[in-house]
């Protein structure tokens, strides 16, 4: 017993060396960015880190999922074009504020991804996992489909939430829409890791991701658990999809490659572990932009996904995972 | 021990006998298939039937890797991309190039790839193996756009010669059909054979368990690896075979999608049945084709439904979803379950009645 207890220590230093040095390598990346390409590299940076937020918020939905039904959620980038589009429609075409346009749509999407819990994740109870993604990628070719039909095909624009001159610092220029991104960004984390920490529901949520048996004999519901589960994600990735879409549009498809990159994010940071998510997220978005400036903007994608491999290899349950299969 | 090889050899046994009457059966598709009136189908069975043979080699092999190797693979796609690109560029460039050649240089090219990327990769356990195969499917994938002079960049190549073997050339769909149909059939007879011996009971130990394999004096990692890169090798025959089918190959037949839709083929007809591939591939593949033709066969759907832009994906993503919520074992095992449900039940009723007839009702 005592043993056990003390390679889990051992596993958490780990773990906590890990951060230190993956915020120490970004910091340096940073650092270097700055110094050889001066106003440039500070432009790279704020924008690696935006986008970085964005995969955090949608990484963070997977990994919520991941942690209380074992389920990779493919639909999860549908929320957040879903967000996008439904913020277009009340606020440019129905014209409501955006403040009451973002509470209405997060409110939609997050009852489709409740509702989608409880008529079809809910009821496959037993399934295996393959199943359940394979019901997921059929959730996201659905959802995908209904938004074309509604919305067509043609990317919309949507009004920054305050202004949309860019602000100049230290000669570099940043869209104010990036500040939204980063305060709303930094609000969800701290809620999302007071939920997990200090209410009563989020610790049962807890005790069911680690070992459901033990935590349905203690009175957690493993139901409600996963209930909770895809609605925070739904929320999370809805709002996401709403708060990016100024700054980079919004269209039918592009919850493809959010989901792609927050899926990449939230795998690279270990995925069912909430800060891992975030740590992924910011690391992918600043690798995303500074391998479009080093390397012909075809390759981007491809230099990040190498490197998400590479790290992998070197740490197979990503940055911040706890390590998979200790029991036999 | 020697119980074991006694059951595998009865299961073989079996299994060939399935595949003697698939084949009867898939061989004369085409007879009868130009007999029924298109007007009927609104669809054209042969040319369907020749891009599911393609996509069954892929998905026989995939069906190997996930059902019994237990190891994900969400870049399948990319092998499929490799075979295809390797003999319409052999092909293209150099004339003379014999065709039979390509396909069989395509499925050892992405074999050796898939082995090069399978030793490091494969090391990866369930969701973190998904994601390392997805970023090699998309490596690949912006591979074949941004290697301009090679692939042809989002253009593609175009003018692939079609397949001819020692002078016998399969121009038309009716004479490929035959063809990629007979290499569908020799990979399932291959992976039968594998299934149905020390290799399978060795998979099928490993996919339980690793640890437990391993203990048991399984080389996991050797088993794995040649699974993978077996199924590289189906893939990228299935690729080169689809090239020459179709005359023109460009990157956006290679995508994402393409995985996501073998994988799917793989689950919804049934992970772990041998035959539940190729019945995955051919219900995926005619699923979007009747729901299409659907308004046609019903008489008073109203017209403002059947112009209803993509109705079709709304329906096949709603199926999807409700065909995994009642059969979450796959269609081939929903089959299965079937015919062994009525044998039990009419089982019954015969015993029933004999018993009758001994208490002399």
């Amino acid at each position: 017993m005592r043993k056990v207890v003390f390679r889990g220590m051992k596993a958490d230093e780990k773990r906590n060396r890990v951060l230190w040095c993956s915020i120490a390598v970004v910091a340096l990346v940073i650092a270097l960015a700055l110094s050889l390409k001066g106003s440039k590299g500070l432009q790279w940076v704020i924008s690696g880190l935006t986008v970085g937020s964005i995969y955090a918020l949608v990484a963070m939905g997977f990994s919520i999922i991941y942690a209380s039904t074992r389920v990779i959620n493919f639909a999860q980038g549908e929320f957040s074009m879903l967000g996008g589009m439904l913020m277009y429609t009340f606020s440019s075409q129905v014209g409501l504020p955006a403040w009451l346009s973002f509470i209405l749509a997060v409110t939609v999407v997050t009852a489709l991804g409740a509702g989608f819990e409880r008529a079809v994740i809910h009821r496959m109870e037993g399934a295996s996992v393959v199943a359940l993604i394979i019901v997921t990628i059929g959730f996201s070719i659905f959802i995908r489909a209904v938004a074309k039909w509604i919305w067509g095909t043609d990317p919309v624009k949507i009004a920054a939430f305050l202004g949309e001159e860019p602000l100049r610092f230290l000669g570099a220029s940043i869209v104010p829409q990036s500040f939204w991104v980063f305060g709303f960004t930094a609000v969800a984390v701290i809620l999302v890791f007071l939920f997990f920490n200090r209410t009563l529901p989020g610790k049962g949520m807890r005790a069911a991701a680690g070992n459901p048996d033990a935590a349905s004999l203690v009175g957690v519901s493993t139901s409600t658990s996963s209930l909770l589960a895809w609605t925070m994600a739904a929320a999370l990735g809805a709002a996401a999809g709403i708060i990016i879409a100024p700054i980079n549009f919004a269209a039918y498809s592009f919850g493809v490659m959010l989901g792609l990159k927050g899926f990449a994010a939230a795998i690279l940071g270990g995925l069912g572990s909430a800060p891992g998510a975030v740590v992924g997220g910011l690391i992918l978005g600043v690798l995303e932009i500074m391998t479009a400036g080093a390397f012909p903007s075809g390759y981007k994608d491809a230099v990040a996904f190498l490197i998400i491999i590479l790290v992998l290899l070197v740490r197979p349950q990503g940055l911040l995972g706890k390590p998979e299969g200790e029991k036999v | 021990m020697e119980k074991l090889e006694k059951i595998d050899a009865t299961e073989k046994g079996r299994n060939y006998r399935i595949l003697l009457i698939l084949s009867v059966f898939i061989f004369t598709v085409p007879f009868w298939a130009g007999l029924i009136p298109g007007s009927i189908l609104h669809m054209d069975i042969v040319n369907l039937m020749v891009l599911a043979g393609t996509y069954a080699c892929a998905v026989i092999g995939l069906n190997l890797l996930v059902g019994y190797a237990g190891q994900i693979s969400l870049g399948h796609a990319a092998f499929f991309g490799i075979g295809a690109y390797t003999t319409a560029i052999l092909c293209t460039r150099m004339a003379w190039f014999p065709t039979w050649l390509g396909v069989i240089l395509g499925g050892l090219v992405a074999g050796i790839i898939g082995w090069l990327v399978g030793v490091p990769v494969l090391r990866l356990k369930g969701h973190y193996l998904a994601m390392a195969t997805l970023g090699l499917g998309e490596i690949a994938f912006i591979l074949f756009t941004q290697l301009k002079g090679l692939t042809g960049g989002t253009l593609g190549i175009l003018n692939i010669p079609s397949l001819s073997i020692f002078g016998l050339e399969f121009d038309t769909e009716f004479k490929l059909y035959f063809l990629i149909w007979a290499v569908v059939m020799l990979m399932m007879l291959l992976s039968i054979n594998i299934i149905c011996s020390r290799v399978g009971r060795a998979l099928r130990a490993l996919h339980s368990s690793d640890d437990a394999a391993e203990a048991m004096g399984i080389n996991t990692a050797r088993y794995k690896t040649m699974i993978f890169v077996l199924s590289a090798v189906f893939a990228g025959i299935g690729g080169a075979l689809f090239a020459h089918f179709l005359n023109y190959i460009d990157p956006a037949s290679f995508t994402f999608f393409l995985s996501i839709l073998f994988i799917t083929m793989v689950v919804i007809g049934g992970m772990g049945n041998i035959w539940g591939g190729l019945v995955g591939v051919i219900f995926l593949i005619f699923l979007p084709e009747v729901i299409q033709g659907l308004p046609h066969w019903i008489p008073l759907v109203p017209e403002s439904l059947t112009n209803f832009g993509n109705y079709e994906l709304v329906v096949y993503g709603l199926l999807l979803i409700l065909f995994m919520m009642y059969m979450p074992k796959g269609i081939a095992f929903g089959l299965s379950r079937g015919t062994s449900y009525a044998k039990t039940k009419f089982g019954h009723l015969r015993d029933r009645i004999s018993a009758r007839k001994y208490e002399g009702h």
